[in-house]
């Protein structure tokens, strides 16, 4: 696709952790007697962006754009239908399970649902410290004191170990989620909406901890979430998801300043200002009709169904990837 | 759990009275009649003076007492008689629950068939589940396959297709056109050296595969169900994000959770053990609990059903508390105090 | 007296020449290896005196004798007596109140103890036992007192004169039990004596090595046993459970077994089962008659308390001799037997079948169907048809209820006795009943056949032995169930005829067996002129053996395994 080679010039940049490269991932539609394959939801359909070490990108989009399948398929925890997705320079879109299994330390993610995604069955200590096993890291006693010197940095009291997950309350199960995570010295991770089902107050605690470990270790996040003021507090860039395609992806600044893309305008009206005089006059951009279905995306601009602006051409021709300058990338034909 | 345990116990003790009570007027109040097998050529002064012999002329009350007294008292006296090896108090006249069939008491008659009920039933029962996890397990992981459809197919059928005509299909098979197994099942067999257990081995083997693809069926879809509800968790994708290996996502992370529930279902059916199989029983003439029990059934024989009954009510009470216990100690997320 | 010298069973001379051609050509005790038997239902217990079950019979026929059996054809054989006292003999006293058995010398239990008197005494005084519950307490009917003459003599004195003496101790249900093992069981304490009555000390061929109540019996020759070649077979089985077809089948298709008892099997199966040339299928006819009784009091629910009884009122139309007759020739027995019974049934007008000295020709007429019979008794007697082809008369319409025990062949029947009565306008609901319901004694369950609150029931009977006295007797005035004699009584039609109650008494006097079968066969003609009861099939029972086993005389008298000493295994 020539369009995103602007994207891939600089192909060894040493900045660069993650470079995804068109990724796919459709889910096929089976029906009848004999499961015939009828069609395909497309939940990420050709995404392609980079993540520079150190930083946090920042992904956002209503539910069901396929935020998550993103994440998700990037980490290889579904097997993407076509596309890479390079990390430290690896495609681990190709690689056999049993070297994917090697480099999964180098890459994590903190799951939405704290309670569910840690096996009730398990104590804290045995949930943080199997990895440790699994990938031989560490043994004995120094497993021990690995897996209190995690607990401590994600401030649990370390003498939980012996207890199971249903004895924490939600902001504590995310931090057992993000110790567990740690536990590997991951260079990246992928924290899907990590703070959505958590209380507002707790939400701070957990965004502020996320940061400070990022300072403390060098991680890379890739943070989705649909919390567009969150994701302002704390990316460095941001990639606005529509229907499984990036719409806008540009820094915070540029963002919330000069947002190019209707969508991206439209996403930040519906952002509440903490001001009442100013909010009473806000203009709000409505969006008419729902989200179309991910297996029959409409033809040309996936967005010209609901797009304000729509002109002919938005119906017929899939919008090119287009740099604004300022590094910001939008895929509109109106917008500039 | 102990205190749990103990309160439960002491939760079963009127549950188990009334039971047996409801037992004993369901019963007593059933048309039924003891001497209607006989042969009409026994006159009904006859079968009179035979019903009062059996104590059916008493008031209902004072054969529900007597019944009480016998089972409770005298009956766990004479195990532990048994036991001592001495005798305990007046035990030449202590009065045991007596069938009205064969005139002896229920207790030795259910101890007489608990062998060969436990090889064909718990054998199935065994094999059953040993069939069924793993069939559960990768029908689930590989859901829609080929494996998953034939597996399902078969589960289907063994659900409903009734034991009397599978037991019938085999025999017929095997032992009237091959004849490789024996179609009646010999309890008077002894396992003494290796060619009987073989000759045990070979009547087992169409009794026990007919009950445990019964079993197996039944096992292997809640299996499967409990499975696929894990295998979609997302604590199923923390494991592989962790990076370990599929087989110990599946059998470590997986399969354990999903052994909670199935785990409950498995103890909750061991008293169906000790029912025996009543169709089964008939067909191969196993003459286990269930032929017994159908029998004491068609002949009206009282005091044997009552006892039956009531141990299967005391077994069942049992295995519903040991199912709760087990479940507490296989979900953490449970406890009971 | 010349009458009294006559007084003989017609079988008996002819049984015991018999029993003398039968020295069979045995080699040795114990040289045929094992006999399987298979009794689909299994024995509960061994003790006969306690359980009236055909099966425990026979298994217990093994091991414990009577005095005398009946052979196949109803003739007596002595077995522990040393012959059959007639009065030509001396053996019955004049005043037919007493018989005298001589016993065999030099019998010895299995336990090595001689067999005396004494046991049989005790036998006696062990049945006669009224609070012990014994099934054939009906056999010491009128015994006065047994006694030992010596060591090998008993005699037994009746109250009143017995033309028919051989009620104690003839046939399986009477055998003899060991005295030594038994003083302690006496009365109440019978039912208590588990290892007694699981392992009863016999005279018989075989003695119970091991048995597990409703399971299986395990069996090993008698070596005191009195012929010193026999039995010769060195163990036996006889295994219980499941049903008839499957024991068919281990028989006459898997060879599994030598000996199947009681095969009430489809006709059709049976057949293809014993195509497969391993087994031979046995049967005999006893005095069973699957029969309809007709009820003639009315049974209209709305009597209440007076349903069923004399006070209710006669029964609107079954008293009506066309309806019976016309009920009676409606039915193709043949069709009934060929569907439901096969080789084990025979068409029969006659409630009184066998033994054949016994058996009335003059009924014959309602074995082939008659419709066109039935249809002008009806016309004559005014049932016309109405709109829906049911015959009616005065407003009263011919709508039978028809009752029988729950039973696969019974509901069979039923339902061609239903069509066939169909085709002559009248109309049938049918209901059945649990067996163990509908022959139970329950006062307060309305289904027994005994109040017979419906218009015809159908079920088999048959009576002990061969002497058909108490059995004809069972339709006397008297012998009708009501209240007040808490519905016992085997009267189920109602019956109450003087004359019939005066041939009955008359037979109580009637040694001779001549008068005494024309007095029987008067009797059951009478019975059936006025269709007190509808016979349908003689019923007869079938069994198979395998085609090794010899020796086999199939005997609906007595217990079937009652000549197992002369079984032997053809090389």
């Amino acid at each position: 696709m020539a369009d995103t080679a602007q994207m891939n010039d600089q192909k060894s940049d040493p900045n660069v952790l993650v470079r995804v490269d068109n990724l796919h991932m459709h889910f096929p539609i089976y029906k009848g007697i004999f499961r015939r394959q009828v069609g395909a939801v497309k939940a990420v359909d050709g995404l392609t962006f980079d993540i520079r070490r150190g930083e946090t990108l920042g992904l956002v989009g209503e539910s069901g754009c396929g935020k998550s399948t993103a994440g998700r398929a990037i980490l290889r925890l579904y097997d993407p239908t076509s596309g890479h997705v390079h990390i430290n320079g690896k495609d681990i879109a190709e690689l056999s399970r049993t070297e994917l299994r090697k480099i999964r330390p180098q890459m994590q993610m903190i799951f939405q649902d704290p309670q569910a995604s840690l096996n009730p069955r398990m104590t804290v200590g045995s949930i943080v410290s199997e990895p440790l096993d699994e990938h031989g890291i560490v043994s004995g006693k120094e497993k021990k004191a690995r897996v209190g010197e995690l607990l401590d940095a994600v401030g649990l009291n370390p003498s939980f170990v012996n207890r199971y997950p249903h004895e924490f309350s939600g902001g504590q199960r995310q931090r057992i989620g993000i110790a567990r995570a740690l536990a590997l010295n991951p260079e990246f991770i992928v924290c899907d909406e990590p703070i959505a089902a958590l209380d507002v107050s707790i939400q701070a605690q957990v965004v502020n901890l996320l940061e400070d470990l990022q300072s403390k270790l060098g991680l890379t996040y890739l943070f989705i979430s649909h919390d567009l003021s969150m994701v302002r507090h704390i990316a460095d860039r941001v990639a606005v998801m529509y229907l499984g395609k990036i719409m806008e992806l540009t820094s915070v600044e540029n963002l919330f300043k000069t947002p190019k893309h209707p969508y991206t305008k439209a996403l930040l009206s519906a952002v509440p200002v903490p001001d009442p005089k100013i909010e009473a006059k806000r203009e709000r951009i409505i969006l008419e009709g729902d989200v179309p279905n991910p297996a029959n995306p409409p033809k040309g601009c996936v967005f010209s169904t609901r797009c304000p602006i729509a002109e002919t051409k938005c119906f017929e021709d899939a919008p090119k990837w287009r740099d604004l300058g300022k590094d910001q990338y939008v895929a509109c034909h109106l917008a500039g | 759990m102990l205190n749990y345990t103990i309160r439960r116990l002491l939760f079963a003790i009127p549950t188990l009275l009334v039971i047996s009570f409801i037992i004993f007027i369901i019963l007593d109040l059933a048309p039924n009649d003891p001497t209607g097998n006989l042969p009409l050529t026994i006159p009904a002064e006859v079968r009179a003076q035979i019903r009062e012999s059996l104590g059916l002329g008493q008031p209902f009350h004072i054969r529900y007492i007597k019944w009480l007294e016998q089972f409770f008292i005298n009956e766990p006296l004479n195990i532990m008689e048994h036991w001592w090896g001495a005798p305990i108090g007046d035990s030449d006249s202590r009065l045991r629950v007596t069938s009205w069939m064969s005139r002896s008491p229920v207790v030795d008659l259910i101890v007489e068939r608990m062998p060969q009920t436990l090889w064909v039933v718990g054998l199935s029962y065994l094999v059953g589940i040993l069939i069924a996890l793993p069939i559960g397990v990768i029908s689930a992981y590989k859901q829609y396959s080929w494996f998953d459809q034939i597996g399902t197919f078969i589960s289907m059928v063994g659900f409903s297709v009734p034991t009397f005509f599978t037991g019938l299909l085999l025999i017929v098979v095997f032992s009237v056109n091959l004849g490789w197994l024996p179609s009646i099942y010999d309890t008077t067999l002894k396992v003494t050296d290796f060619s009987s257990f073989m000759a045990q081995l070979r009547q087992l083997a169409m009794p026990v595969m007919v009950l445990a693809l019964f079993n197996a069926a039944q096992l292997s879809r809640f299996m499967r169900a409990s499975m696929l509800d894990n295998l979609n968790q997302d604590y199923v994708r923390t494991a592989r994000a962790k990076g370990m290996s599929e087989k110990v996502v599946l059998l470590v992370h997986v399969l354990r959770n999903s052994l909670i529930p199935v785990v409950t279902v498995i103890a909750l059916g061991v008293p169906q053990i000790f029912g025996g199989a009543i169709i089964t029983e008939q067909i191969f003439k196993v003459n286990g609990l269930g032929q017994l029990l159908i029998l004491g059934i068609e002949n009206a024989d009282i005091p044997l059903v009552q006892t039956l009954t009531f141990i299967f009510a005391i077994l069942i009470v049992f295995f519903n508390l040991i199912a709760d216990v087990v479940y507490g100690m296989l979900d953490p997320r449970i406890r009971y105090d | 007296m010349k009458k009294l010298k006559i007084l003989m069973m017609a079988g008996v001379a002819a049984s015991l020449m018999v029993s003398a051609a039968n020295a069979g050509s045995h080699s040795k005790r114990g040289a045929d290896g094992q006999l399987n038997i298979i009794y689909w239902q299994a024995a509960s217990i061994l003790n006969p005196y306690l359980s009236g079950g055909t099966k425990d019979t026979h298994a217990s026929s093994m091991i414990l004798e009577p005095l005398a059996k009946y052979d196949e054809k109803g003739g007596m054989v002595a077995s522990l007596a040393e012959e059959i006292p007639t009065p030509e003999n001396g053996g019955v006293s004049k005043d037919l109140t007493s018989i005298t058995w001589k016993l065999k010398k030099g019998v010895t239990w299995s336990d090595g103890s001689p067999f005396t008197a004494a046991d049989v005494v005790f036998s006696a005084e062990y049945c006669m036992d009224t609070t012990g519950g014994c099934n054939s307490i009906s056999n010491f009917n009128d015994v006065k007192s047994v006694e030992a003459v010596d060591d090998h003599t008993v005699k037994i004195t009746f109250k009143v004169a017995k033309p028919f003496p051989y009620g104690p101790f003839v046939g399986a249900t009477v055998p003899i039990i060991q005295k030594a093992q038994f003083k302690d069981c006496m009365g109440a304490k019978a039912p208590t004596c588990t290892t007694q009555n699981f392992g009863p000390i016999g005279t018989g061929p075989f003695v119970v090595t091991e048995f597990k109540s409703n399971d299986v019996v395990v069996y090993a020759a008698n070596d005191k046993y009195r012929e010193a070649d026999k039995p010769a077979f060195a163990t036996a089985i006889i295994k219980g459970g499941g049903e008839a077809a499957a024991a068919a089948r281990s028989v006459l298709e898997t060879g599994e077994f030598d000996y199947a008892w009681n095969l009430q099997v489809e006709p059709e199966i049976l057949a293809q089962m014993a195509a497969k040339g391993k087994g031979t299928i046995v049967t005999s006819f006893g005095t069973s008659v699957e029969r309809l009784m007709v009820q003639s009091m009315a049974v209209s629910a709305d009597l209440g308390d007076k349903r069923g009884t004399k006070e209710g009122g006669a029964h609107p139309f079954l008293t009506d001799p066309a309806v019976r007759e016309a009920l009676s020739f409606a039915i193709d027995r043949e069709i009934l037997v060929e569907a439901g019974y096969g080789k084990a049934g025979q068409v029969t007008c006659n409630v009184l079948p066998a033994p054949a000295v016994y058996a009335s020709t003059a009924n014959d007429d309602c074995k082939k169907q008659d419709v066109a019979r039935a249809n002008k008794v009806l016309d004559d007697a005014g049932w016309a048809k109405g709109s829906d082809g049911i015959r009616a008369k005065d407003g009263v319409r011919l709508s039978i209820l028809f009752q029988t025990s729950t039973n696969g062949v019974r509901q069979g029947t039923q339902a061609l006795i239903k069509q066939m009565w169909k085709a002559i306008g009248v109309e049938t609901e049918l209901r059945n009943i649990s067996a163990s319901v509908f022959f139970g004694g329950d006062q307060s369950s309305p289904d027994t056949f005994q109040k017979f609150f419906a218009d015809i029931e159908m079920y088999t009977n048959n009576f002990d032995g061969t002497d058909p006295e108490k059995y004809m007797g069972s339709w006397t005035c008297s012998n009708i169930p009501a209240p007040s004699n808490q519905w016992i009584g085997n009267n189920m039609p109602r019956y109450c005829n003087a004359e019939y109650d005066a041939l009955v008494a008359e037979m109580g006097k009637t040694a001779s067996i001549e008068k005494r079968a024309a007095l029987a066969m008067k009797m059951n003609d009478m019975l059936m002129k006025a269709r007190v009861m509808i016979p349908l099939i003689h019923r007869g029972d079938v069994s198979a053996h395998a085609n090794t086993i010899k020796g086999v005389r199939m005997n609906s008298w007595d217990s079937q395994l009652w000549n197992v000493a002369d079984w032997t295994r053809a090389k």
